[in-house]
């Protein structure tokens, strides 16, 4: 049986072993038919249905019960997290495991569709060491993402010590992978 | 052994070759190894599935497979002991006759879960408890059989020389 306690291992392989079959056509559907629609469909039901309320009821759920040292931001127009730690790409980095050229690439290869259907753009970032932020908001609304500590104060990742001191990547107003700055 | 929520103390005396910081996995992972084996299946065909299976155990379990070289059918039970520790609403009895290794599940975690969430669990999923395992073994000398499945079964490990060959349709499809 493979399981779930080492799943962002497997996962991980997954990327690679779809990579080797048909590139990374194929790893971007499998992002978004296998995961975004398939099996987070009851995320895309949430936030589809609630929105903003839907994300946090996601996010609070799923990464406290992956361990994650995270937090959320919120109004009435956008939601943001500020990721200090994530369990999943911390797991990688535990165990020495990079089959994958860019594992952090997957959040996005499968929230930008769910957010794109949703009717909201994605602003984000990843220092493919565990750290990130992400801000969601409707997608005809041009403001830009929030400078450094202006929305989510001194809970902002891009306050840490570490943040920018390994190369980012950096999306804005993105749908999926393909727009990485 | 019946376990339903990993130790950490037991987890820091594991055979499992990748460590998290946390005693079990998130159920919710579960669905997507599903839909992983549905979108291989459905894009690339049932052959392209049973190959990621032996793949996956080839490649990402190599270190599973050296575990079981080294320590044997002595090997096997204490890995799948501490893998089924590790797996949340798992219940599995380990034990060992005089040239086997014997995992009973009760309560197979995954399937349990898929129907818990409403989900359609893949028809072959329980295939992949074999293919794998089958990889696995291939580099330590050691065998299986299955028989059951969608969420019971019973996995029988022994040294490949016994000559015992699975039967695929031993192997009950998933609903």
């Amino acid at each position: 049986m493979i399981g779930s306690y080492d799943f962002c291992g497997h996962y991980e392989f997954t990327f690679a072993w779809l990579d080797e079959l048909g590139g990374i056509e194929a790893v971007r559907e499998y992002w978004k038919r296998a995961i975004s629609v398939d099996a987070q469909r009851h995320v895309r039901e949430l936030i589809l249905g609630e929105g903003i309320a839907g994300m946090n009821k996601y996010w609070d759920h799923t990464l406290e019960e992956e361990a994650a040292d995270h937090s959320f931001t919120a109004d009435q127009d956008r939601f943001r997290i500020d990721m200090h730690a994530c369990p999943s790409k911390g797991f990688l980095l535990r165990n020495d495991l990079e089959q994958y050229p860019d594992y952090c690439d997957h959040c996005i290869g499968w929230i930008g569709p769910l957010m794109q259907d949703a009717g909201f753009t994605v602003d984000h970032e990843h220092d493919h060491c565990g750290k990130c932020w992400w801000e969601f908001r409707k997608a005809n609304d041009p403001t830009p993402p929030s400078q450094s500590g202006e929305f989510s104060a001194e809970k902002d990742v891009r306050l840490s010590g570490e943040w920018n001191s390994t190369k980012l990547d950096i999306f804005r107003r993105a749908k999926d992978d393909r727009t990485k700055g | 052994m019946v376990q339903k929520d990993g130790n950490p103390s037991v987890l820091s005396n594991s055979t499992l070759p990748y460590r998290d910081i946390k005693p079990t996995g998130a159920a919710g992972f579960y669905l997507g190894i599903n839909a992983t084996f549905r979108f291989i299946h459905d894009t690339y065909g049932a052959e392209a599935l049973r190959q990621y299976w032996r793949d996956l155990g080839s490649r990402y379990f190599a270190p599973v497979s050296k575990i079981w070289s080294e320590g044997g059918l002595a090997g096997v039970g204490r890995y799948w002991r501490d893998f089924f520790g590790a797996e949340p609403g798992a219940e599995v009895a380990v034990t060992s006759e005089f040239d086997r290794v014997i995992v009973q599940v009760a309560r197979c975690p995954a399937i349990q879960h898929l129907k818990n969430s409403q989900r359609e669990i893949m028809p072959d999923f329980c295939e992949h408890c074999y293919w794998v395992s089958r990889a696995i073994g291939q580099a330590s000398g050691i065998s299986l059989v299955v028989r059951g499945g969608n969420g019971t079964c019973r996995q029988e490990f022994f040294h490949s020389c016994a000559g015992e060959v699975q039967k695929l349709e031993d192997i009950a499809r998933c609903s």
